[in-house]
């Protein structure tokens, strides 16, 4: 079920209501069957049925065990048995095709006239998210962060809360059991705020993610034809594409969590206003962040055995460089596991993990040297222009690494890449060649305008809550903003046949 | 032990760690306060901190941790050395 769905809506309307209606004791079981529907409604298959029951049973059951033998070596014993299953189910469904792959390729490199089929799974909607939902709650009980949850229908509407299935963020069940399992009064108020938020979700990703999109797909569909320029500006603009695709869903699904009173973490905080690619990462999927820092970075670093080779290294190499070492260890295996975790192919490890690495390897190796280039120079690294200059440069590195997110195989990313260097600025100028890849000029005006708008909103952003900004203007600019927004989204969305808005970028994870 | 004595050396702990002889903790000090404690800078004081005071933190107070003063209560009730 796509967010921008009639059935969405429908959904989210009549959960709303009865949520409302219904006594507030027991006003999250309309949440867990709106959920169930939400989770079942695609393909509703004894497969799919089987492996949600999988990671449920589990959780639920070592949860117990867990708690149960707390100051015990069992409960070690369960936390292992219980991450173990999630993920190997999780591995077995997602990456069992990257792996026949993998080993036919080698069959082939070797020349054995042998090769595996490919296994067929049917859509894992919500799968990514509740798997790393379940492990968080099954190590947070382990580390006494909190109990386990008795009441099975309810750790099943923690892990299936329909809101979040789609595209995160990822929530924790200390954080969360308060919101979800006690209703709420309606608020007006409250009811105001979601509802602007959706709207604003619905204006990036009609407006502008779509827009984008129709030019995008044009170009990476036919580098041959659209190259040199065209590729350069389809890269940067799939950045803003991407970024106001997710962050529109999260907006929209967080604008229903919030009329319900169910507060969601945030996942984004205007990330491309960072200066380095270490800081939009912190403002960048914030929750994904979060979860591989608190049970992957942190628990790997601070074992024995990167301890161990911590004090190794500081021995050999000294203090400085010897604690960068496990340091950097640990950073590259967290990166490739967020390649991994976003699919299994390839380019996206490369992509959205390896050359992240890469860049903030070189960030933090070679900053004294930029500092003393600077000094040399009589740069002024506090100067507002060199915060742009950083800004920009930030962006465009970020944009060069998605191409292999968007090019969807290394190979097809390497020949994007390698079509960049053909010569032809004058496509820019003899206005008409930039219009033939899907937008025309109107189409480009639109977007230049609504990008305007999304950057001042995104920098109000940074210093206060941009509704609470709204909510405190006179009545009349109040009402005229609202209309603007209201009517960009209806007048300028792209409803386009053919063009189906419901399919988000990071569904299919 | 006594509070002045924690802080004392935790004053130690943290000029070795982000190499900065200026930096003197209080119960109030956060990560905004002195530049390079960011989250890979983290761990390794946090282990530092350890072996400082012979104890152990556990996995939830490595992540949930807001001040220095928190570090300090906890190493006040746990700490060996």
């Amino acid at each position: 079920m796509g967010l921008i769905s009639i059935n969405f809506l429908l959904l989210a309307v009549i959960t709303i209501v009865l949520y409302f209606i219904i006594p507030k004791k027991v006003s999250w079981v309309v949440l867990l069957v709106a959920s169930l529907i939400f989770l079942f409604y695609d393909n509703f298959n004894i497969k799919r049925v089987l492996e949600a029951l999988i990671v449920f049973g589990t959780s639920y059951s070592c949860g117990i065990l867990i708690d149960k033998y707390h100051d015990s070596k069992k409960a070690k014993v369960f936390l292992v048995l219980g991450i173990a299953i999630i993920i190997g189910l999780l591995s077995y469904l997602k990456y069992s095709n990257l792996f026949i792959n993998t080993v036919n390729h080698m069959l082939s490199i070797i020349n054995l006239p042998y090769s595996f089929k490919l296994v067929k799974h049917s859509s894992l909607i919500g799968l990514s998210y509740y798997s790393l939902i379940m492990i968080s709650y099954l190590v947070d009980i382990y580390r006494g962060t909190n109990k386990s949850e008795k009441n099975p229908f309810k750790l099943a509407l923690f892990m299936s809360y329909f809101p979040i299935l789609t595209s995160g963020p990822f929530i924790k069940y200390n954080e969360m059991k308060e919101h979800l399992y006690n209703g709420h009064k309606f608020d007006y108020d409250r009811m105001c705020r979601g509802l602007l938020r959706i709207a604003w979700g619905l204006f990036k990703i009609l407006v502008i993610s779509l827009r984008i999109g129709i030019f995008v797909d044009k170009v990476y569909g036919d580098i041959n034809t659209f190259n040199g320029v065209y590729i350069i500006i389809a890269m940067l603009l799939y950045t803003t594409q991407l970024y106001t695709n997710f962050s529109g869903s999260i907006d929209i699904i967080m604008g229903v969590s919030e009329i319900m009173g169910i507060p969601l973490p945030e996942n984004f905080t205007a990330p491309f206003f960072s200066r380095t690619i270490t800081e939009l990462w912190r403002n960048w999927h914030i929750t994904l962040g979060g979860w591989l820092r608190d049970y992957i970075f942190y628990p790997l670093l601070k074992s024995n055995v990167m301890q161990k080779l911590n004090k190794v290294c500081k021995e050999k190499f000294g203090k400085k460089i010897g604690k960068k070492i496990p340091l950097y260890l640990s950073m590259l295996i967290m990166w490739i596991l967020i390649g991994i975790w976003h699919s299994g192919a390839y380019s996206m490890i490369i992509g959205s993990g390896l050359l992240q690495f890469v860049y903030m390897f070189f960030e933090d190796n070679l900053s004294p040297l930029a500092k003393k280039v600077n000094k040399k120079l009589k740069i002024d690294s506090d100067s507002k222009s060199y915060h742009i200059y950083q800004t920009i440069r930030t962006y465009v590195l970020f944009s060069f690494s998605m191409i292999f997110f968007r090019a969807l195989s290394v190979k097809r990313a390497l020949k994007t890449i390698k079509n960049i260097f053909v010569w032809n600025p004058w496509v820019l100028f003899d206005n008409k060649s930039i219009y033939e890849a899907g937008l025309d000029i109107l189409d480009f005006r639109v977007l230049i305008i609504a990008l305007i708008v999304l950057f001042v909103v995104e920098k109000i952003s940074r210093k206060e809550d941009v509704r609470d900004k709204l909510f405190k203007c006179n009545i009349f600019l109040r009402w005229t903003l609202l209309y603007a927004l209201i009517f960009a989204i209806i007048i300028f969305g792209c409803y386009g046949v053919g063009y189906d808005p419901a399919k988000f970028i990071y569904q299919q994870f | 032990m006594k509070k002045e004595e924690i802080y004392e050396r935790l004053n130690n702990v943290f000029r070795d760690i982000f190499d900065d002889e200026s930096i003197v903790v209080n119960e109030n000090t956060t990560a905004n306060d002195i530049e390079d404690w960011d989250s890979l800078e983290h761990i390794n004081l946090i282990v530092a901190v350890e072996q400082e005071f012979g104890m152990k933190f556990n996995m939830n107070e490595v992540t949930s941790m807001k001040n220095v003063g928190e570090m300090a209560s906890i190493i006040l009730e746990r700490a060996t050395k």
